[in-house]
């Protein structure tokens, strides 16, 4: 992947435009980073793969290669 | 601070807790002993109580206040409001004669703030304790005029210019400022009787102010005073607590700061001069510091109305004497405000325009009243609803107006009057307005079922984020609190309340769009508050008896300098297990996080970091968390490596991982104290001879290298010969070419016609467009190729259509099972299939089946062309190998296999790599022994580690918000179009 330094996010809790440059990046204050981190105490943040996903699933694709002799 | 707080609850005696519009209650001590009495006020939910805090001793603070008084006002400084009371034995009560802590406290720094306040309640203090002076105290020194009695009247000034900060607040600026306040609050006073519509201030260049009203003028005639008889006005402008308002037929409503009125004005000027006009007349007087300098006299005639007062400050009385254009402003704008229609102006002789040459002069006159002082308050600031909400109506003999409006900020701001004077402290309206909203958006929340998710009611303080709103209140004869009238008494919360129950709730029921904004933003602070409880629960120290505090499944190393120490965060426990016996205890520690799985259903697989983890991780680490208690200098561990299975779920875990150290630890990225390791993913093996191998790319890159040497490949009508290194090259493009093919075959869903699509060749948007009639070149190629196979793959239909949105050409093919499939630019345009492209023209003249695979009989040093393609590593390895087993690599048989596609040239060649190898691919770091894990990855001699940089960090971030979201197609287009990297999330 292209390694760039990105000058601007977007608040992880309000979804405000913060710069790198401002003191609490990536969040837009203090407010929203207790949020967050309090999201984070409390279990908040979830990895869900659908086991459906494309990347692990072909169920529906028919496999070329296995038709082959 | 905690100690004084036990102090002070230990002394809280026998007060019950009292609703704020109680607190005008007497509180009777026990016993007498105790002369002074410190209450603090102890806010809760909109119902507060005052607490006594008592210092057995206090009656002796008289003398040496500066340092008791001092060290308790420091311990209470805290508190939002402290009053001193006195016990006076004469009324069997509490008296209360010290003012809202605020008031003293908002000027110049802290320390001075209590030092001044320790000096200000001393005074008012000895003023209050001093047994009653004579009234009659006279030293009749004037001339034959004045008799003895209008001494007494003198002393009422004498006192004033004694202690005027007993009056007027300070003799500092706010002093100064209050003066005009005091003669412009008579003025309006005349306005809300109904006489007036119009105040002008002036402020002259010598500092010197003049106001002047278009009211009824005060009355000139004579009264008796004492038995002696003199004009009204002089008596109005000589002696305290003179005037018209304390009788509510004259002034049903009425303001006046402190109740002294113009007098105290007239005793702290250097200089008075007073005008009436009234009934066809002018009068005119002046006075000195006080003290008239002529008689009320009858200068002429004239058809106005009103009064004007001329003052100057005396430079003996006031430290400053300079007025701020901006305070006045700002006072005078809100008596505008409160005053709906009433003309306020403010002119400034002092600075002129520069182009007209003209004063200064600003002009305030607002007839939407409080509503357009709220949008003056909500000025630059983005509102939840446009307008206002403006209630207004006379109640019990109380006249109330409140209009409010939510912005999109977390503070509160409230402005609260009663009879124009601002009630900083609140009071009675205020706590009456607060209840009522509180239940009111409470109701209007249950109503419109918007509490699904929310556990508790919301509170004050929810329901107050982001408010603006003015609370005015007008009423016969108020009681206030303390000498600054910050805190109305009147017993009118009741009413109030009832007031805004109705109004406010009959609003949300004609409005429910506005109720469930402001709602949900009281919603939202509520979630705010419980996740900033949950947030110090993370950092909350448990007991004494946990040792340490540091987790309880951390392998500490022995190493106590932080810089040589590191800490392997490692996931899961049984690998956490392997790298703890493997690790070097001197210098390593291992700390095992469990990602938590979630859900188990069939159709998702959740994952995450539990809260117990965090906190261990936090614990173990050393920094804290938090905007204040974060120090990345207290951390115990120079590297932080994160240890992570290389699986889609140990990349979860790691990018949770990564984002949390992003968001709350970005320091230590800074440092360049985060670190991932990099576990082996495959070995390989034959005989004595062992190799790792970190990641799928490197595996086949190996084995392809293997089989290259000793295979020439005949490809095309000329049958050309590939061979050593460009063998080797093509064979790892085709690789991932096949990779994207595969990703672009998921759309098309038919190998044969994906097959097709490198070859027509369709890179550019210019490939898509044509005319509309006439297709581009190669969008006709490619249909006709699908045409001709359209038999062989069963394909319903093959047609080429125009897409006017875009003005671009599509080709559409129906297939077996009846599903329409597009190919346009849109398909054109994913990242796979530019990937696919690019690759495939690195690979394009090699694609050329039908393959003849020829295994040539190795001969000692056949091999080196593809051993110089090999790192050096690789090259030790093969030279090992072929040292300890010569044979190996020489094919065993002179043999052509013959391979129609390039994807069956690319699999045999692979599998040719293979044989004879063992191959392990390790599923997870458990797989590992301890002593391969710490060959592999932990040993700092052989291991390498990736450093986290920032700018990796915004990637994962973006990687992270898109995993998290609630939008489930978002999440599965994301992973679609960024499937390799999210598959070896390699930062």
């Amino acid at each position: 992947m292209p390694k760039k330094a990105i000058r601007s996010l977007r608040c992880p809790t309000c979804r405000k435009i913060v710069l790198a440059s401002d003191p609490e990046f990536p969040f837009c204050g203090e407010r929203c980073r207790i949020i967050d981190l309090g999201k984070w105490a409390s279990n908040g943040y979830v990895i869900s793969t659908p086991l459906n996903d494309p990347e692990t699933d072909d169920s529906d694709y028919p496999s070329e290669r296995a038709k082959k002799p | 601070m905690a100690a004084k707080d036990s102090q002070t609850a230990a002394a809280a005696s026998a007060q019950g807790t009292k609703c704020a519009e109680q607190q005008n209650k007497t509180y009777v001590s026990d016993s007498d002993r105790t002369a002074l009495e410190i209450y603090r006020y102890v806010e809760s939910a909109g119902c507060g109580q005052w607490r006594a805090t008592t210092l057995g001793d206090l009656g002796n603070v008289v003398g040496s206040y500066d340092a008791k008084l001092t060290d308790l006002l420091k311990g209470l400084w805290s508190q939002k409001y402290i009053e001193l009371r006195k016990w006076d034995p004469a009324a069997s009560q509490h008296v209360v004669f010290t003012e809202g802590k605020e008031k003293f406290f908002h000027q110049n720094g802290f320390q001075i703030k209590v030092a001044a306040a320790g000096r200000s309640y001393f005074e008012s203090l000895e003023q209050a304790i001093a047994p009653q002076e004579p009234q009659k105290n006279g030293n009749g020194t004037s001339d034959g005029d004045y008799t003895a009695d209008s001494i007494k009247v003198l002393g009422g000034m004498e006192a004033v210019r004694k202690r005027p900060a007993m009056y007027i607040g300070s003799t500092g600026e706010m002093g100064l400022h209050h003066l005009v306040y005091e003669v412009v609050d008579n003025s309006v006073d005349e306005a809300l009787a109904g006489f007036a519509d119009r105040v002008d201030v002036t402020i002259h260049i010598d500092n010197s102010i003049t106001v002047v009203d278009n009211g009824r003028g005060i009355p000139t005639d004579e009264m008796d005073v004492d038995g002696e008889r003199l004009p009204a006005a002089q008596v109005v402008m000589t002696v305290l607590h003179a005037g018209g308002k304390f009788d509510t037929s004259t002034y049903k409503v009425s303001g006046g700061l402190h109740g002294v009125g113009v007098s105290c004005v007239n005793a702290l000027s250097h200089l008075l001069e007073l005008e009436i006009w009234r009934d066809g007349s002018v009068w005119e007087q002046t006075y000195s510091k006080g003290e008239p300098t002529s008689k009320l006299k009858k200068t002429g005639t004239t058809k106005k109305r009103g009064t004007k007062v001329h003052f100057l400050p005396d430079t003996e009385i006031f430290t400053v004497s300079e007025y701020n254009y901006d305070t006045l402003a700002q006072r005078l704008r809100e008596m505008a405000f409160l005053n709906k229609g009433l003309l306020i102006t403010l002119t400034d002789e002092r600075t002129t325009d520069q182009k007209t040459g003209e004063p200064k002069r600003t002009e305030f006159k607002y007839n939407g009243g409080i509503g357009e002082f709220i949008k003056h308050l909500n000025r630059g600031k983005s509102v939840l609803h446009d307008k206002p909400i403006y209630m207004e109506a006379e109640r019990d003999g109380v006249n109330m107006e409140i209009a409010l409006q939510y912005n999109d900020g977390y503070s509160e701001t409230v402005f609260s009057f009663a009879n124009n004077i601002n009630t900083v402290d609140g009071g009675s309206h205020l706590s009456g307005f607060r209840t009522s909203l509180t239940r009111t958006i409470n109701y209007a929340g249950q109503q419109l079922g918007l509490f699904k998710d929310v556990k508790e009611n919301l509170s004050g303080d929810d329901v107050r984020e982001g408010l603006v709103a003015v609370v005015s209140v007008k009423l016969p004869q108020p009681q206030f609190e303390g000498q600054t009238k910050g805190k109305l008494n009147s017993d009118i919360a009741g009413t109030v309340q009832a007031f805004v129950n109705e109004r406010l709730g009959a609003f949300f029921d004609q409005n429910p769009p506005v109720a469930r904004k402001i709602i949900n933003k009281a919603i939202e602070a509520s979630r705010a508050r419980e996740a900033a409880r949950k947030a110090r629960d993370l950092t909350r120290r448990k007991g004494a008896l946990d040792g340490g505090g540091l987790p309880g499944k951390l392998a500490d190393c022995s190493e106590r300098q932080p810089e040589r120490c590191e800490v392997y965060l490692v996931e899961g426990e049984s690998a956490g297990g392997t790298a703890k016996q493997g690790r070097d205890r001197r210098f390593q520690a291992i700390l095992p996080l469990k990602g938590k799985i979630l859900n188990v259903e069939k159709a998702r697989y959740d994952k995450m970091l539990g809260h117990e983890e965090i906190r261990a991780m936090i614990t173990a680490l050393g920094t804290g968390i938090g905007k204040d208690d974060f120090d990345a200098s207290k951390l115990r561990y120079g590297k932080i490596i994160l240890m992570t299975d290389a699986d889609v779920d140990g990349s979860h875990i790691r990018t949770l991982l990564l984002t949390f150290f992003f968001r709350h630890m970005q320091e230590l990225i800074q440092r360049g104290n985060v670190y991932i390791a990099q576990p082996p993913l495959y070995r390989i093996k034959k005989g004595k001879f062992e190799q790792y191998i970190k990641n799928d790319a490197e595996f086949v890159r190996v084995m392809v290298k293997r089989a290259a040497d000793g295979i020439v490949v005949r490809y095309g009508e000329g049958a050309a010969a590939l061979e050593g290194a460009p063998l080797t090259k093509f064979m790892t493009t085709l690789n991932d070419f096949i990779g994207f093919f595969d990703k672009v075959n998921k759309r098309i869903r038919d190998e044969k016609i994906t097959e097709q699509l490198p070859k027509a060749d369709l890179t550019k948007r210019t490939d898509f467009e044509g005319d509309s009639k006439i297709p581009s070149t190669k969008i006709a190629a490619l249909e006709k190729s699908l045409q001709a196979i359209k038999k062989e793959r069963d394909i319903k239909s093959v047609e080429l259509r125009f897409e006017e949105e875009h003005s671009l050409w599509e080709c559409t093919f129906v297939n077996s099972q009846g599903a329409e499939h597009v190919i346009n630019w849109e398909l054109a345009s994913t990242p796979e299939y530019r990937q696919m492209m690019s690759k495939y023209k690195l690979i394009e003249q090699y694609m050329q089946p039908p393959y003849f695979i020829e295994t040539v009989k190795k001969e000692a040093g056949s091999g080196s062309n593809g051993k110089e393609e090999l790192s050096d590593a690789e090259r030790a390895d093969q030279d090992k190998l072929e040292q300890k087993n010569p044979k190996a690599s020489k094919r065993k048989t002179e043999e052509t296999v013959e391979k129609s596609s390039p994807r069956e040239l690319f699999d045999y060649v692979l599998n040719e790599g293979r044989k004879d190898y063992t191959i392990q691919r390790y599923k997870g770091l458990g797989e590992m022994s301890s002593q391969q894990l710490w060959e592999t990855t932990m040993d700092p001699e052989r291991r390498t580690l990736l450093s986290v940089k920032l700018e990796d960090l915004t990637e994962t971030e973006t990687i992270f918000t898109t995993l998290m979201g609630e939008d489930v197609e978002a999440r599965r287009k994301f992973i679609e179009d960024n499937a390799l990297e999210v598959k070896n999330l390699d930062i």
